[in-house]
């Protein structure tokens, strides 16, 4: 655990259109793991429109340069690989896994959904009814639910409040030209970063990755840095869901953005309160009291804020127990932060797991994909078991007192909304809706 | 709890062509107490994943007790003789490592994922809970709430698990698969300490267990260890034979669950060969030529040309007695359920009746093996990779010989494969009908 943690060889360069590459050739199994993020995610989605840059991204897979969607599922899946698209609050994904000599024809088919989707009109149509269906579904999940719920009150009118997949009214109202514009303004190489990792030739995958993505022109424009979201406004918000038996449950504040100096004491503090099987809140929730399966708090890190939220569920008669005791233990934190034992436990555990984390090609693109998008230095990655054996218990107590949840938390419910009122109305004026309109 | 041999999508694997693992380096022994170990000296990462097999698991259950192997599983983390309560988790991520178990219907399977230098450590948690288990009754009744929230999380505020469980009820009459891992509520209810303590002495003995050990050790050295350590272990009594005597299907069977849920879903089953039939491989061949990828047949079919559903699905899991071949399809939001259905079994009876094309079974093969890669490319994927092909096929070898399986299917294998299993006449179908009023409000929606 006191090895230092060692990175493949990487080449970074810039082509002449803007677009930044990174090819990480290392050894290991014969594959191959590609990833093209673009600045710009679901905070680029027009007023009215939430789930329209989800929706490019699909839509990019299903007509490309001179090949139909069905060409290009084809193609892909006859190599053995998985081609996918995606956006979070933040950017847009193409995540490509392949066998590694099936890579260059992969690449070929990635740069050409990002300098020329077709958007057949057909596919456009079908995969907009496809993903208003599939936000139906979503309200059968009590998870989504609740975090979808935990967005809207915690970032509230924010770019960042909306769930990344849409909401089905703004979504049926999307129309071709809405995809075509957004793509046509914010897909571009100056936006973009091309990540590949794998069992690979790295100069090999350089000189194809120069040619083939080198000819994307280099037009549209950088969208401005958003503004923080404000801070919440405090609130109890009871999602009804009257057939539920089991009630998820959301306590949430305002965090910090992804570069703040907080990333690593965040992290700490976190783990000691509810990371592994030993936190605090697993302690008192599951092992010492049996009100749930599971319990766990994190920093959620975005580009221009973030938040802190526990996540548990309980069965319906015990909402109001869980609660009090998850808030009694953040409560506690804040006043003591960890002891001299869960410190040294929790930096032992979060440092020896941590090579787990960049095992696979795929895991490693990610990772350097994250430091590229927010512009931070390998060192996140090689030097992670220092900064991380530099957190005090003092540094973990100032954070926990900055960030985790007080006056200003939101608590949310999903379930049987008349006995959740009951079990929670000590903790603030309750607000009810139902799951449509979070959703 | 459940684990599909197939995971699509998933990132997890190593070497190419037919060779996908090289198991040369395995040192295997099994103990004077029966107890099975294979060690992989691995060194690209510098952690080690250390897996224990024990062969039970709701297969091996009665009526009335259904759930115990489960509810057993989070036992083995209350606390024994050496390592007293609470202890085990606190011990290890001390040490820079962490652990989860799983109860599937034929196994219970423990894992610990560490720094190389808690080797020691590990083997020293681990060795005393299978000596000498605490079994106590405070544990207990912790353990039953946590397990009834999981249940409730899984099985009974889900729709995809509501349906599951009416399926596998389907599907088998008489044998043990015919009930949930994690058991019925009531059973769960009434799991006493004494039930536990004789499940502990029969089935956590050390002839009914295996130890798989895979990365940056010394082979010989680890070997060394855990032979001191488990050696003195003694063995158990035999366990009871499996209720076995399934009768014939003689006809399709369905079901039907209500359910304020915003959209219909179909759930369809079919007997299939034990994980030890040359079949097994070409089922998962037959899988992904229906359902793994937007070039499979279903996914052409219901999602993108008739755009029915919103997606579909195929599960097929390797068990040790026949196990099922699971079709599942979630409809658009007033999608008719009957119609469905009809063009599901339209599609299956053209590959029944004109099987599927050589490019179809090139592109599944070429999946599986990109699959197989994934699986095989962390220290967690080998280790479980071996002790699942022991478990199930009765060699860890089989881990290493997927590929050479699937090398060998044809399309004509494909083509008969789903004659015998995927008869219509013997199907079980599980329709999920979302219930009006409650909350299930009919949704906005969009038509085609």
């Amino acid at each position: 655990m006191t090895a230092p943690i060692r990175l493949p060889p990487i080449v970074r360069e810039r082509l002449e259109n803007g677009l930044r590459v990174i090819v990480a050739a290392r050894g290991g199994v014969p594959l191959a793991a590609a990833r093209l993020v673009l600045r710009g995610g679901a905070s680029l989605d027009p007023g009215g429109q939430a789930g329209l840059s989800h929706l490019v991204a699909l839509a990019a897979r299903r007509g490309a340069g001179r090949r139909s969607g069905a060409q290009i599922d084809h193609l892909v899946e006859e190599l053995g690989a998985d081609l996918g698209a995606g956006v979070d609050e933040d950017a847009t994904y193409f995540g490509l896994s392949a066998p590694s000599e099936a890579l260059p024809r992969c690449l070929d088919v990635l740069a050409d959904m990002a300098g020329a989707p077709t958007f057949p009109a057909a596919e456009v149509a079908r995969l907009r009814r496809r993903e208003v269906a599939a936000l139906a579904h979503d309200l059968d999940e009590p998870t989504v639910v609740a975090d979808r719920a935990m967005l809207l009150a915690t970032y509230g009118g924010h770019p960042y409040g909306h769930p990344p997949e849409g909401r089905v009214r703004d979504l049926s109202r999307v129309r071709r030209g809405d995809v075509v514009a957004l793509q046509r303004r914010h897909y571009h190489p100056g936006a973009g970063i091309l990540l590949v990792v794998g069992a690979v030739e790295g100069p090999a995958v350089l000189e194809q990755v120069r040619r083939r993505f080198g000819r994307w022109p280099a037009a549209g424009v950088s969208s401005p840095p958003l503004p923080p979201p404000a801070p919440p406004a405090p609130v109890v918000l009871v999602v009804d869901k009257p057939e539920l038996t089991q009630v998820q449950v959301r306590i949430a504040g305002p965090g910090y953005p992804r570069r703040s100096p907080d990333y690593q004491a965040g992290m700490v503090a976190s783990a000691v309160l509810g990371g592994g099987f030993t936190s605090r809140l697993m302690e008192a929730i599951r092992v010492n009291r049996g009100l749930s399966y599971g319990v766990r708090c994190r920093f959620a890190t975005s580009g221009a804020g973030g938040l802190f939220f526990v996540s548990s569920f309980t069965k319906v008669e015990t909402v109001g127990e869980l609660v009090e005791v998850a808030l009694d233990e953040v409560a506690r934190f804040a006043e003591g932060g960890p002891t001299a034992e869960e410190l040294t436990r929790t930096q032992s555990y979060l440092c020896g797991l941590f090579p787990l984390s960049l095992e696979t090609h795929d895991q490693l693109a990610e990772r350097l994909a994250d430091l590229a998008l927010f512009d931070l230095d390998d060192a996140e990655v090689t030097e992670f078991r220092e900064r991380v054996r530099a957190v005090t218990a003092e540094d973990c107590r100032a954070v926990a007192r900055r960030y985790f949840p007080g006056a200003s938390r939101v608590v949310v419910a999903v379930g049987p909304a008349r006995q959740l009122r009951r079990q929670l109305e000590r903790l603030g004026q309750v607000r009810v809706v139902s799951a449509r309109r979070v959703t | 709890m459940f684990r599909p041999r197939m995971v699509t999508g998933s990132t997890r694997g190593r070497p190419p062509s037919s060779a996908i693992l090289d198991l040369g380096g395995v040192l295997e022994r099994e103990l004077p107490n029966g107890l099975r170990v294979r060690v992989l000296p691995e060194r690209s990462a510098p952690t080690v994943s250390y897996y224990t097999f024990f062969q039970v698991g709701s297969r091996n259950e009665r009526p009335g007790l259904t759930g115990i192997s489960h509810l057993f599983e989070h036992m083995m983390f209350g606390g024994a003789a050496k390592y007293g309560p609470k202890e085990f988790d606190r011990v290890l991520e001390s040490r820079g490592g962490h652990s989860n178990a799983y109860t599937s219907n034929d196994l219970t399977v423990y894992y610990e994922d560490f720094a190389d230098e808690a080797l020691e450590t590990v083997i020293d948690l681990e060795s005393d809970r299978m000596r000498s288990l605490r079994l106590t009754d405070e544990v207990l009744e912790q353990e039953r709430e946590v397990v009834k929230e999981e249940r409730r999380l899984r099985t009974d505020n889900s729709v995809f698990g509501l349906m599951e469980e009416q399926l596998e009820s389907l599907v088998f009459l008489a044998h043990p698969y015919r009930w949930p891992v994690i058991g019925w509520m009531s059973d769960i209810e009434r799991i006493s300490r004494a039930d536990c303590e004789a499940f502990f002495r029969t089935y956590y003995a050390p002839e009914n267990a295996a130890i798989y050990c895979v990365g940056d050790v010394d082979g010989q050295a680890a070997l060394g260890l855990i032979e001191r350590a488990y050696g003195d272990i003694p063995r158990g009594p035999p366990p009871a034979p499996v209720l076995q005597g399934e009768p014939a299907q003689r006809g399709e069977r369905r079901a039907a669950v209500r359910y304020p849920a915003q959209a219909p879903a179909l759930l369809c089953g079919w007997r299939g060969p034990p994980a030890r039939s040359p079949d097994a491989p070409v089922l998962d061949v037959l899988q992904v030529c229906l359902a793994v990828g937007e070039a499979s047949r279903l996914r052409r079919r219901l999602v993108i040309e008739e755009e029915i559903a919103v997606s579909v699905s195929i599960s097929w899991a390797w068990r040790i007695d026949p196990g099922v071949f699971l079709a599942y399809a979630e409809l658009a939001p007033g999608g008719d359920p009957a119609r469905a259905e009809a063009l599901l079994f339209e599609e299956l009876e053209r590959v029944r009746r004109g099987g599927v094309s050589a490019r179809e079974v090139a592109r599944a093969r070429a999946l599986l093996r990109s699959s197989l890669l994934h699986e095989l490319s962390t220290h967690h994927g080998v280790a479980h990779a071996l002790g699942q092909a022991e478990a199930i096929l009765g060699d860890y070898r089989e881990a290493g010989r997927a590929l050479e399986h699937y090398g060998r299917v044809t399309p004509q294998d494909v083509r008969r494969v789903a004659r015998e299993f995927l008869d219509p006449g013997l199907r079980n179908v599980v329709v999920l009908e979302p219930e009006r009023g409650a909350g299930g409000r009919r949704p906005p929606q969009e038509r085609p």
